[in-house]
């Protein structure tokens, strides 16, 4: 099967809608993001959730997939909002959009909006918002 | 409201390569020492993700539960966390009944700031 080319983010309109994917948060992803953040807390294997931020993080890996930032993009902002406890592990459904772009001082800003619903349930997980600024053309 | 205990981390490069790979961002700045050589911070520096995990990690200790089904953060990254930066987090209460949260590195210097919350009820 043919593997989509993945759009540069910079060359994306306001608007632009991601199509929308589905993931697997695994109990191999998730004890693999707790070794990569080194967080020791028991708190997830008690409850049977994820990390806030691993749904966020693999959420935005799965993003991208499909699009391509260009060398040199600088993460400057983010907001999560949990909606529910994600339980590990789950099937998730993403979609996103580039809300916004702006430029300041030579450099592009871009906003981009997702949101993570548990498939089972049909119902919201999360949402989050993430700034990112890039120099405007740059590949890398 | 609950007391939130701060957080102590220190960053690597190994650590670094490991959350890129669980993250699937690859972007050189993080993981390509040569390149990142060439850019105005002269060396690789962490994903913002990673050291804004340490501020999800605290609220997590403290809060539980809560945090894991309803927790909102809203933050900026002011500046870069260098690799082999030593974390510390630590959040205040607000009168509104949020947090005011921040990392800093080992230098003093606010890597990260911004509020968190959880529901009020429930």
């Amino acid at each position: 099967m043919a593997v989509p080319a993945r759009a540069l983010l910079s060359d994306l309109p306001t608007g632009h809608e991601f199509p929308p994917s589905t993931f697997e948060l695994t109990q191999d992803y998730v004890d693999e993001y707790l070794a990569a953040t080194n967080d020791r807390n028991d708190i997830y294997k008690d409850t049977g959730l994820a990390p806030p931020l691993a749904v966020a993080a693999r959420a935005l890996g799965t993003l991208l997939d499909v699009i391509e930032l260009p060398a040199g993009s600088l993460h400057t902002g983010q907001e999560v909002e949990m909606k529910a406890g994600v339980p590990v592990p789950s099937a998730l459904e993403l979609a996103g959009r580039l809300a916004r772009r702006s430029m300041r001082a030579g450099l592009m800003i871009v906003v981009l909006e997702f949101h993570v619903s548990l498939m089972d349930q049909n119902a919201p997980a999360l949402a989050g918002k993430t700034t990112l600024m890039m120099p405007q053309g740059g590949v890398g | 409201m609950q007391e939130i205990a701060p957080v102590a981390k220190q960053l690597s490069q190994e650590q670094v390569q490991q959350y890129a790979d669980a993250a699937n961002d690859h972007n050189p700045i993080h993981i390509d020492e040569a390149f990142a050589a060439t850019t105005p911070f002269g060396g690789t520096i962490a994903h913002g993700m990673l050291v804004l995990a340490s501020i999800s990690e605290m609220m997590a200790a403290s809060l539980g539960e809560v945090w894991l089904r309803g927790g909102k953060l809203k933050v900026r990254f002011k500046a870069p966390a260098k690799t082999s930066d030593a974390l510390s987090t630590s959040a205040a209460a607000l009168e509104d009944g949020r947090y005011a949260i921040e990392c800093k590195n080992e230098n003093g210097e606010v890597l990260i700031s911004g509020t968190c919350a959880v529901p009020l009820h429930g």
